[in-house]
């Protein structure tokens, strides 16, 4: 199977409210895809579509060729899946609450719980209750990944971990892949996708802005350049297809290059240049145009 | 991890019974004990104090408290027992969904492979055996003070009768509470109000419907399948148990149509 997770057009609606707006795309075997939005994008509701915990007003998903509504028990039973905010019960202990959702799939081998918890530094005596939110996390991490599914469906998951443990988490999620396992996460920052990611899309306002791999994307982001020439030079000059936010100042020129700097570089030189200075965007600050942005963002 | 937690792990429904054991045993020990405490004064009940019962009690069960069976009927088995029944019934239904609901849990419980239904089915199955053991505590606490209290004139079979009729009346409000949580998605707080609402309001209308005369009205509810028929003196009445049964029925499937069919609330 190629394709995993196959969104067509789906939308959904909250009374007059859109969660998500005329939704496609697909999420390929094998891949770790990384879906990225501020808070409110429609991340979560796109995520509770695909589980069957909500019901699209139009345009369907299907995952894992299965229809996430007539299937939903047999689909369940192959994908693991952590909330954005993961909740169980205070009352009982770690451990009790993962072999009870264990149980609920058939069972898991309770060496495989304790070398998760063991590996994300866990005590499954514990009561929930008396777990700090990294630690409620890594439980909702370890009942996600427990069972080896196919399909993970992972809803901002390093959300209250310390960096040691993101790091973990980002190894689990990596051998995930090497076992030619599937991984759709979501989050808000760049770069906790970043590193992992194969491919990654961005939706605003419940509509998708950009889907690219991650190298195009940092391909796609432009250059910030910075050259301070001999003597003062006229702007016209320097109005280049590609070049944005130019600004001349004396003899001083900062300006963004999309693309090829050649034209930029060409039109430099007929001045006598004394620095010159180019820095490439970060993925960050890229996925923040796309935020401000929106739809207007470059082909997405 | 405790062998008993672990084996209580194994299905939604032993899950849910063991998280509520604490629960589930005091609501049944202390039905059971008001019930066999408020028995027990009967020996004190004489003809005066009968007769200072107000009029207007009579349609609570009040107007015969001196014979066994009368007295049983009117504060134990006529007001206190089945609304304490009513609120463990409204109380608990609206955790079965709506609290887990309200919580967040039941996303991550329908994220694993169980059905919608089968998870309904199983909470209130859980329910119900908490709802057994009220009635089951209740019956023991009063066979246990039968002959001391002087209630010898109430034969074991009915005492047992009308244990089997308050189960179903429990039953019948612990669905309804469920049954709306699974339809609504509210909250459990509305949930609770609403139930409660509906048992104490149908409770006031079949104990005034005879005073103004309005007899019919009782037909309507719950209560009078539960004690219209007199199970203590007359025993086991499978017509109004077979009432209280297929209504209880109704709600939950009203509730798990609705449930299978909306989102769930976030």
């Amino acid at each position: 199977m190629d394709t995993v997770i196959d969104i067509d057009r789906l939308t959904k609606t909250y009374g007059s409210r859109r969660g998500l707006d005329d939704l496609t795309l697909s999420v390929r075997a094998g891949e770790v895809f990384g879906y990225l939005g501020p808070n409110g994008a429609g991340k979560s509701t796109t995520i509770r579509l695909l589980l069957d915990l909500i019901r699209p007003t139009s345009g369907t998903a299907r995952v894992l060729g299965l229809d996430p509504r007539a299937d939903a028990v047999a689909l369940h039973r192959r994908i693991g899946y952590l909330a954005g905010d993961f909740v169980v019960d205070g009352r009982q202990k770690a451990g009790e609450c993962l072999t009870f959702l264990g149980n609920l799939r058939g069972g898991v081998p309770a060496v495989r719980i304790t070398a998760l918890a063991d590996r994300l530094e866990l005590d499954l005596g514990a009561r929930v209750k008396s777990l700090s939110k990294g630690n409620r996390q890594k439980v909702g991490l370890i009942q996600a990944f427990m069972h080896e599914p196919e399909l993970l469906i992972l809803d901002e998951p390093t959300s209250g971990l310390d960096p040691l443990v993101q790091q973990t988490f980002l190894d689990m999620v990596a051998e995930a892949r090497a076992d030619g396992r599937t991984v759709f996460m979501s989050s808000h920052v760049m770069s906790e996708v970043e590193a992992v990611a194969d491919r990654v899309a961005i939706v605003r306002e419940g509509r998708l802005v950009a889907l690219d791999t991650v190298a195009d994307l940092r391909a796609r982001s432009y250059l910030r350049v910075r050259i301070t020439f001999a003597d003062p030079v006229p702007a016209a000059e320097f109005a280049l297809p590609g070049v944005t936010g130019l600004r001349v100042d004396g003899t001083v020129l900062t300006c963004d290059v999309d693309g090829s700097p050649d034209a930029l570089i060409k039109a430099a030189a007929r001045h006598t240049v004394v620095g010159l200075r180019a820095d490439s965007q970060d993925l960050e600050e890229l996925f923040h145009t796309y935020y401000a942005r929106g739809e207007a963002a470059p082909a997405a | 991890m405790t062998t008993l937690a672990g084996t209580f792990s194994r299905s939604v429904f032993s899950k849910t019974l063991y998280d509520n054991r604490r629960v589930f045993a005091v609501w049944a020990l202390a039905t059971a004990l008001l019930a066999t405490m408020y028995a027990a004064f009967y020996p004190q009940m004489t003809a005066d104090t009968a007769a200072t019962v107000p009029d207007a009690m009579s349609g609570f069960g009040m107007d015969d408290l001196s014979s066994a069976a009368g007295y049983l009927q009117g504060p134990v088995f006529g007001l206190l027992v089945p609304l304490l029944a009513t609120f463990y019934g409204a109380a608990t239904g609206a955790r079965m969904i709506s609290a887990d609901e309200e919580s967040g849990q039941l996303d991550l419980l329908l994220a694993h492979p169980v059905g919608r239904t089968r998870l309904l089915l199983q909470r209130f199955a859980a329910l119900a055996a908490g709802a057994v053991a009220i009635a089951a505590a209740v019956l023991a606490g009063l066979l246990a003070v039968r002959t001391g209290a002087g209630l010898g004139s109430v034969g074991t079979g009915g005492f047992a009768a009308q244990a089997a009729h308050l189960a179903l009346l429990t039953l019948l409000f612990g669905g309804l509470a469920t049954g709306i949580g699974a339809a609504t998605g509210k909250g459990r707080a509305p949930v609770f109000g609403i139930t409660a609402g509906i048992g104490v309001a149908s409770y006031a209308v079949n104990g005034f419907a005879p005073q103004i005369g309005a007899e019919w009205l009782r037909n309507l509810t719950p209560f009078h399948y539960y004690i219209g028929g007199e199970p203590l003196k007359n025993g086991f009445r499978p017509a109004d148990a077979a009432v209280l049964a297929a209504v209880t029925l109704l709600v939950m499937a009203v509730g798990a149509w609705r449930f299978t069919r909306r989102d769930l609330a976030r």
